[in-house]
């Protein structure tokens, strides 16, 4: 292997795939960066093994010229020391050459480096892009689709298979769900480039996701996703990220929501929020209880207890109330994380009974759903 | 050790039947891999997991050459775990990373196998935390887990494995094999009967440790039956100075223990069995001195005092608990 590389463009492109390398790599191959020289650019790889991030450097970008590659080749090299290198090298490119014992010299300028490398075919091997098994996202939207579902995964271990989100499709619909089994959120998006792709059960690490919306550039139109039987892959331009999926089957949310209501309230969201955070105030820190309570047709009562400090009481007036009168006291943190993602000025929520799950969505848009246990009270 | 008919060589038994398990698809999902040092544990495990893993095996056996292969043996496979004990024990920690891996689908194919090592080792919250994920393994998972005795892992763990006992190569053969390499005789006994990996007896040599602590464990027994008003002298100024560390302290009891182990051998006229051959003399006088039941006695203290070795017990206090039982009622 033998090339002369940009090193701004190097330098870039090392710092997208670090950020999948852990420090602590429980197997020492996935420490290092995999980089791959073929005829028409070079891939840099960087995994710990959860998830992988995929870098292409394209030989010839428009009019510029990133890599003049000599003889192809690959190599693992050591991330946390190759990554330093290159970004204190004196000039602007950067030659690489590996010899046969895995030696790989960097040479920019008048300085040389000599980094023992690791055998390539070692390093895990990634699910390959099978043609016609891919759909098409745009990229703001798959990232609402994860602002929108992550923050309700569960964060304890003891189900693993909640710290994920399942993905549905059906019939060009793409169906995300997260669940810490107290609440649920929902979100379903129309997918036009579906090309004809169904599946289910696919659970992603919440972690994973979040990661990918932090690394996906807001200039990338779309990113191509495709489902295989361990992973899952997401590719922009010239960055592919690969995340495993979890094992095991996911509970069937579908029944869990329910049908029918007994009471069914529209409030703006914004004075909602605020009253709930008010509200939280004053209520115990581990539980975050708050209550709520029909006052008449246009106005519920937020109250709030912790008897050893006090107590607090504010009505919100709402824009429409119809059914039954109502008393359910729920984690009013868990409101409050499902409101900051609604986009929306109105919410709608329907409940069914104080001792019955309630939703809540957007009172004009019927893609999202919240679904929320209340708290036994009294 | 790489492939079942080397394994065979030594441990024909095992090599059989997992080779077979391995031809036929019947491989249990969690096997206990039982035996002292040196008696290929390791290797059978690693051997296990290629042979699971490789896609180009030969009537079960691994090809060795395949990235699958490779990759195992270099510690490198996404899909192979090991568990060593962190420091002295296994951690409940280290258990939980593995059930956050193990709650993932794999990484390449949706087979996995972990390896335990020293699982004796493993706290108690540890091994309960084992034990759900032993039972109900997502997927095709392979778990070895290796012990120096089984009697030392909790039940419940030894009910969900399938025990595989790796027995002892006869110390007949470590001693010939070390006498062949240019030890001396009384030597190559000693070490032999501590191990049968012939390296780390040869390993013993090299520093001459063995010989020293053989001498000072040898004078301790004399003086125990001879000037037993001296013993705790000879502990103090011979025996603790030497023995250090705590693995130290188990190799002078298991010293201890060859040694009456001969005495008893000379009673029951075995003689051309003893380790200590060169101290005939002595053997022979302590076999008329003791009583099979004080020497059965005496054995038993000294396994209690490993027993204890192995639990924190602070070595000089161990060691003086120990005399006193050895003296009692002579």
């Amino acid at each position: 292997m033998k090339f002369t590389i940009q090193r701004d463009v190097f330098v870039q492109n090392i710092q997208h795939v670090s950020k999948a390398i852990s420090s602590r790599a429980t197997l020492p191959i996935l420490t290092g960066i995999k980089i791959v020289a073929f005829d028409d650019g070079i891939t840099l790889t960087g995994s710990d093994s959860d998830i992988s991030i995929e870098a292409f450097i394209p030989a010839e970008d428009g009019d510029n010229s990133n890599v003049d590659i000599e003889r192809p080749g690959a190599v693992v090299l050591q991330a946390k020391y190759f990554a330093d290198i290159i970004k204190k090298l004196p000039e602007s490119t950067v030659e690489l050459t590996l010899n046969d014992q895995m030696v790989t010299k960097i040479r920019s300028g008048s300085s040389e480096f000599n980094l023992n490398g690791q055998d390539p075919d070692d390093f895990p091997r990634l699910p390959e892009v099978e043609e016609g098994s891919q759909f098409t996202l745009k990229t703001d939207l798959l990232k609402a689709l994860i602002k929108q579902t992550a923050f309700a995964v569960s964060t304890a271990e003891t189900r693993p298979i909640l710290t994920g989100i399942h993905w549905g499709m059906e019939s060009e619909k793409l169906m995300c769900t997260a669940t810490d089994s107290h609440r649920l959120a929902m979100r379903e998006a129309g997918v036009e480039e579906s090309g004809d792709v169904e599946f289910t059960n696919v659970v992603i690490p919440g972690k994973s996701l979040t990661e990918l919306s932090k690394i996906l550039d807001d200039s990338e139109e779309t990113v191509d996703v495709t489902v295989t039987d361990n992973q899952v892959l997401f590719k922009a331009t010239n960055l592919l990220f690969l995340s495993r999926l979890l094992d095991g089957n996911y509970p069937a949310t579908k029944n869990m929501i329910p049908s029918q209501s007994k009471t069914n309230i529209q409030v703006p969201a914004k004075q909602l929020m605020a009253a709930i955070e008010r509200a939280l105030l004053l209520s115990d820190g581990k539980n975050n209880v708050v209550n709520l309570k029909s006052l008449n047709e246009n106005e519920l009562e937020i109250t709030s207890v912790t008897p050893e400090v006090g107590k607090v009481t504010e009505s919100v007036s709402c824009d429409a109330f119809e059914g039954e009168e109502l008393r359910i006291s729920f984690n009013g943190k868990n409101i409050i994380d499902a409101l900051r993602v609604i986009e929306s000025q109105d919410v709608a929520i329907q409940f069914t009974g104080a001792m019955s799950p309630f939703i809540m969505r957007p009172a004009d848009r019927d893609y999202m759903l919240h679904l929320f246990s209340p708290v036994r009270t009294y | 050790m790489q492939t079942w008919s080397e394994l065979s060589e030594t441990q024909p038994t095992i090599a059989r039947v997992l080779q077979n398990s391995v031809r036929r698809g019947r491989l249990a999902h969690a096997y206990l891999f039982e035996g002292g040092r040196g008696t290929g544990r390791r290797a059978a495990a690693l051997l296990l997991a290629r042979a699971f893993l490789c896609e180009k095996t030969v009537d079960a056996e691994p090809c060795l050459v395949c990235r699958e292969c490779r990759r195992a043996e270099s510690g490198n496979h996404p899909d192979v775990h090991r568990i060593q004990p962190d420091g002295q024990t296994i951690k409940v920690d280290q258990i939980r990373a593995l059930k956050k891996e193990f709650s993932m689908r794999g990484m390449e194919s949706a087979k996995k196998v972990y390896i335990i090592e020293e699982t004796e080792t493993m706290s108690a919250a540890a091994a309960n935390s084992l034990l759900k994920f032993l039972e109900e393994p997502e997927g095709e998972a392979l778990a070895v887990l290796i012990t120096a005795s089984a009697g030392q892992i909790l039940p419940t763990i030894l009910s969900r494995a399938q025990v595989m006992s790796f027995s002892p190569l006869p110390p007949d053969r470590v001693t010939k094999a070390l006498v062949e390499r240019g030890f001396r005789e009384k030597e190559a006994r000693t070490a032999a009967s501590l191990t049968s990996d012939l390296e780390e007896a040869e390993r013993m040599f090299d520093e001459e440790w063995i010989s020293q602590g053989r001498e000072k464990v040898v004078q301790l027994m004399n003086d125990l039956i001879s000037r037993p008003q001296d013993a705790y002298i000879t502990v103090h100024e011979t025996i603790m100075p030497f023995f250090t560390d705590r693995q130290q302290i188990q190799t002078a009891l298991d010293l201890m223990m060859i040694w009456y182990r001969d005495v008893l051998r000379m009673q029951v006229g075995q003689s051309d069995a003893v380790v200590y051959i060169d101290q005939e003399d002595t053997l022979t006088k302590q076999a008329f001195q003791l009583s099979q039941q004080k020497l059965g006695k005496n054995l038993q203290a000294v396994m209690d005092a490993k027993r204890r070795a192995g639990a924190n017990v602070p070595p000089q206090l161990l060691v003086e608990q120990l005399l006193l039982r050895l003296q009692e009622g002579s």
